[in-house]
């Protein structure tokens, strides 16, 4: 499985953890940042499961939705679950780096949840 | 020149608007001279110049790729040697071309300013258009994983039903209202009412009215538009000699927020919303409660009921409730979207920041027919809402006692 790519920036001044990456904070505008990465389990902040797709995407529907880590970062992800299955705000989700969508016949990775079986 | 600091009051001395809806016989740039010309001659201007024309475009560049176009507009209208510029500011695009014109007029560096906004969407597929709108979310953060704006709404709305107990009922309420008002209005892109039965309440009604971005249904959202729109603006001493009720922009606020919803502290909470709001009463020395007539983004009907709270109609949390009872329909406590809004009267993206102004203006004229005048309307509201409320402009505009 491959690692997940992400990385997230924590203000070394205040302590705010900022995804995506932002020059200055957003609380203190502080410009010196830790890297971090999403770390732990995830838990389904909300969602949305989409019937009308953009471009690019050749199917029915695409389940979205941002989670928050166990080490406060948020992100958004696609979520991997059947049209069927329930998902609630605030389940725990597995986060995994895998291919998103194609662009120009390359694979393009980003965040897969997963509910934690 | 010597340039006048001194802040004078605006006035809309012109407003112009073709039909929205799907436009397949005319470009682009036909409908914004099409909606240029008729607010020229709602100025009276006849054969005069304008000092200067801002055009608000969110996508001629992707959809029609064609760039630079302030620049053909003025050509096309013989406006030379006016000033031009296109202003890009996503689905605010048409509110930032307002806001540059008010504050050129406002600064005394031009007296005549023409505002265009037009956008022309359904010249491409779903797919395209669909991808075309979802261009202004973080490219990695967010684009990448196939979210729409309705998918970003989709999510707010879960959020704003969890926190606030708001119904599919209420959001349901906001669309029949707004396409029974955009049945009367014949610059709506939806001229159609819906019936409660068929998109809530039938068996049918999940055929009808199937999921776009759950908690949200089709019939949530506003239609993909073409259309333009547009407005001209003079000094209010100038206006005093023009034979029609003189309407100011009396205030206008602008904010922004952070362009990912996760990286809001409260995802629910619409600062920038807000912060426009209270800053366009704050110039115009009014309050939420003196506004007589509102135009707000409802791109989807979740906001207009969030809109309602931020801009302090109704308290945070009230708002679907308000609108259940009735409260923001045509001749209700505060009328919000007389025109059909963005749900009825369509969004051509571009245009709505100045479609809204125009529809404010036709109702401080008292122009409207009875069935959509608020009666004695003299101070209006507009909030045009950008990205996913991460750039927003509000305007409050006022009858002039003459």
């Amino acid at each position: 499985m491959r690692e997940i790519a992400i990385v997230a920036y924590k203000c070394t001044k205040c302590g705010r953890i900022h995804y995506p990456f932002h020059d200055r904070c957003l609380a203190c505008k502080g410009r010196e940042f830790e890297t971090i990465k999403p770390q732990g389990n995830a838990r389904l902040l909300t969602f949305t499961r989409i019937y009308n797709l953009p471009w690019g995407f050749d199917q029915r529907f695409l389940t979205i939705g941002v989670a928050e880590f166990e080490n406060g970062v948020r992100a958004m992800g696609q979520i991997n679950v059947d049209e069927d299955f329930l998902l609630t705000s605030g389940m725990a989700v597995k986060a995994s780096w895998e291919p998103v969508r194609i662009q120009a016949g390359e694979n393009v990775y980003g965040l897969i949840y997963s509910p934690e079986s | 020149m010597e340039i006048n600091l001194h802040a004078r009051d605006v006035a809309v001395i012109g407003v112009g608007m073709i039909p929205f809806g799907r436009r397949d016989e005319d470009s682009l740039m036909d409908m914004l001279a099409y909606a240029s010309l008729k607010a020229l001659d709602d100025a009276g201007l006849g054969d005069k110049s304008v000092d200067a024309v801002y055009v608000g475009n969110m996508g001629g560049g992707i959809l029609q790729h064609q760039t630079a176009i302030a620049s053909s507009l003025v050509d096309r209208l013989s406006l030379l040697p006016a000033a031009a510029e296109t202003v890009e500011n996503g689905p605010a695009s048409g509110g930032s071309a307002v806001k540059n014109g008010l504050l050129a007029v406002a600064s005394g560096y031009y007296d005549y300013v023409l505002v265009v906004g037009g956008e022309k969407m359904r010249e491409v597929t779903g797919w395209r258009a669909t991808d075309f709108i979802a261009t202004m979310t973080h490219p990695q953060a967010e684009y990448i994983y196939g979210v729409t704006l309705p998918g970003m709404a989709g999510m707010f709305t879960r959020l704003y039903m969890e926190k606030y107990g708001v119904t599919r009922e209420q959001l349901i309420t906001v669309a029949l209202k707004n396409q029974e008002m955009g049945a009367l209005n014949p610059y709506a892109h939806v001229e159609m009412a819906l019936s409660r039965e068929g998109i809530f309440d039938s068996p049918h009604a999940v055929v009808n009215n199937p999921p776009l971005a759950d908690p949200l249904h089709l019939y949530d959202a506003c239609p993909v538009s073409d259309g333009a729109a547009a407005l001209v603006l003079c000094p209010l001493e100038m206006a005093r000699k023009i034979n029609k009720p003189p309407v100011v922009i009396a205030g206008f606020g602008q904010a922004t927020d952070t362009q990912t919803l996760q990286e809001r502290d409260d995802p629910t909470d619409l600062k920038a919303v807000t912060l426009a709001a209270q800053g366009a009463f704050e110039m115009a020395k009014l309050t939420p409660g003196e506004i007589h007539v509102a135009e707000l983004h409802d791109a989807f009907t979740i906001l207009e009921i969030a809109e309602s709270e931020h801009v302090g109609f109704f308290k945070k949390g009230e708002g679907g409730k308000a609108a259940l009872a009735g409260k923001t329909r045509f001749g209700g406590q505060i009328p919000i979207n007389v025109s059909g809004g963005l749900k009825a009267r369509g969004h051509p993206v571009g245009a709505t920041g100045v479609a809204q102004v125009v529809d404010i203006v036709f109702q401080l004229r008292h122009e409207l027919p009875k069935n959509r005048q608020v009666k004695n309307a003299e101070n209006g509201l507009t909030v045009n809402f950008g990205g996913f409320g991460n750039n927003v402009l509000a305007f409050v505009l006022r009858r002039v006692k003459q």
